[in-house]
């Protein structure tokens, strides 16, 4: 992941970086963050749907000691804990490049990738719950990838798409956790970009156990 | 990915028939998997005309020291899809081996070069059926007309997807972990496409990428197609790096790791 991670920030945007700007590649490089905690976030969904139909664990896991809804909290809990241990490297390096690495504000960069991955860990067992093939599975991931990555802020400012779809940009939750990890470059306030992208993500994350408690339903 | 369906002919038609027809009728097998993908192409369409027509679209208005970004993006993408599509027989061949579908292919009356050819071809020319159509687009949107041209930069990405399947096999068949040959292959897929020229110029890249990115094969099939469309003249050094490029994974590596393949665990 980490690899993953060198090569779109220190090849993709340090190139884009040198086409268009010095000010680009620090403005995108939490982008690169962000993508790699979206990619740790979706093995999540994939591999709950490897347990059921490649390695036909998903019965034993069930017959464990713990309540569906135990479970389901926890699978959720252990894929954010997971997107944010594989983009640990990762979020320590935007913090030195935006000069909060040994500041308190460090903590804000954890929650910011905590909070977006919630969301994406949640729609991602929700599509394993109801793809039965993996390329479905494959299909609808690369779709919410492509929505996540190219019609947010990663790249570009929302004023540069098409009034029509701007709203789409404007709901998405990357833009709002690209627009955090600009409040920590500017020494601005994250509170209103968290907050508003802990709503997507909290609703992402109850679907994602809805859809997992009907999953495992006897 | 991979079909569990083989259409076998009856092994002693097999052990007549010559090598071209038994490196077509494996080429065959995988080419039919793409049509029982659907969702495969679809996702990989879409994500090729949100790439072209967002984001190259909009980064082209910010890109103010290279004009004419996106026509040089536009070619390039196609390039790098070739590249993208024909890792693909990797996993493919992968989850053969996972499942044991492997051991029974082995058993057929197909000698091991023709074999590992067959799938070469077979992915490489499923690669060059997923991506004309968005070669096409991009042909349609830079006016590239030129029969000869459009041509020449056929034959460059199929030398691409060949060599890219050769690797790709190599790679599957030379790492026996699955969570290993996941990340092996993703970070090579991603390494050749990147430092390349495909998506970004070489003047543009940082020094550390652009001592290594003239020697990526995607590089060498950018250029050259790149250099065939625009008509300018043909790019002798990009087609013979192409050419060594299938001539290494697919003669010498393929066969030679196949080898290891009998008898073997994946895990």
């Amino acid at each position: 992941m980490f690899a993953n991670f060198c090569i779109d920030l220190f090849v993709t945007a340090a190139t884009f970086g040198n086409l268009i700007g010095s000010s680009y590649f620090l403005r995108i490089a939490p982008g690169s963050n962000l993508i790699t905690a979206m990619v740790a976030a979706f093995q999540s969904g994939r591999d709950i749907w490897r347990e059921k139909y490649i390695k036909d664990l998903a019965s034993y896991l069930l017959t464990l000691p713990i309540s569906r809804k135990i479970f389901a909290l926890s699978r959720i809990t252990g894929g954010v804990a997971r997107s944010v241990i594989a983009t640990f490297p990762g979020t320590l390096v935007i913090s030195y490049l935006y000069g909060i690495l040994f500041s308190p504000r460090l903590i804000e960069a954890f929650v910011i990738v905590a909070v977006f991955s919630l969301g994406i860990v949640g729609l991602s067992i929700a599509v394993s719950a109801f793809a039965s093939t993996i390329e479905v599975f494959a299909t609808v991931r690369s779709a919410i990838q492509l929505y996540l990555s190219f019609l947010s802020t990663i790249f570009y400012d929302v004023s540069l798409f098409p009034a029509i779809v701007q709203p789409i940009v404007e709901t998405n939750p990357m833009t709002w956790a690209m627009q955090a990890f600009s409040a920590l470059q500017s020494q601005g306030s994250t509170f209103y970009p968290i907050s508003v992208l802990v709503g997507p993500s909290l609703a992402f994350a109850l679907l994602g156990a809805v859809c997992y408690l009907w999953y495992t339903r006897l | 990915m991979s079909s569990s369906t083989i259409q076998v002919t009856d092994s002693s038609d097999l052990s007549g028939q010559s090598t071209s027809r038994l490196v077509l009728q494996m080429a065959r097998r995988d080419i039919a998997t793409l049509f029982r993908t659907p969702w495969i192409i679809i996702s990989r369409s879409l994500a090729f005309i949100i790439q072209l027509f967002v984001f190259a679209y909009l980064i082209s208005g910010l890109v103010v020291k290279f004009p004419g970004f996106f026509p040089y993006y536009a070619v390039g993408s196609v390039v790098s899809v070739v590249a993208s599509i024909s890792f693909i027989i990797g996993y493919d061949i992968f989850e053969e081996a996972e499942e044991g579908l492997l051991d029974y292919l082995l058993t057929l009356p197909i000698p091991r070069r023709e074999f590992i050819i067959g799938r070469a071809l077979g992915g490489a020319i499923r690669a060059m059926i997923y991506t004309i159509p968005m070669f096409a687009i991009v042909a349609v949107l830079e006016n590239f007309s030129n029969p000869l041209s459009l041509l020449a930069a056929v034959l460059d990405l199929f030398l691409l997807a060949f060599g890219v399947t050769g690797l790709s096999i190599t790679v599957a068949v030379s790492v026996r972990s699955a969570n290993r040959f996941d990340v092996v292959l993703a970070l090579l897929e991603l390494a050749v496409s990147r430092a390349s020229t495909a998506l970004y110029p070489l003047a543009f890249m940082p020094s550390y990428v652009a001592a290594l990115a003239p020697f990526s094969p995607v590089t060498f099939a950018a250029d050259s197609t790149r250099a065939a469309l625009s008509g300018s003249s043909l790019d002798i050094l990009g087609l013979a790096g192409l050419l060594a490029f299938v001539a290494i994974f697919l003669g010498l590596g393929a066969t030679f790791y196949f080898r290891r393949l009998e008898g073997g665990v994946y895990a």
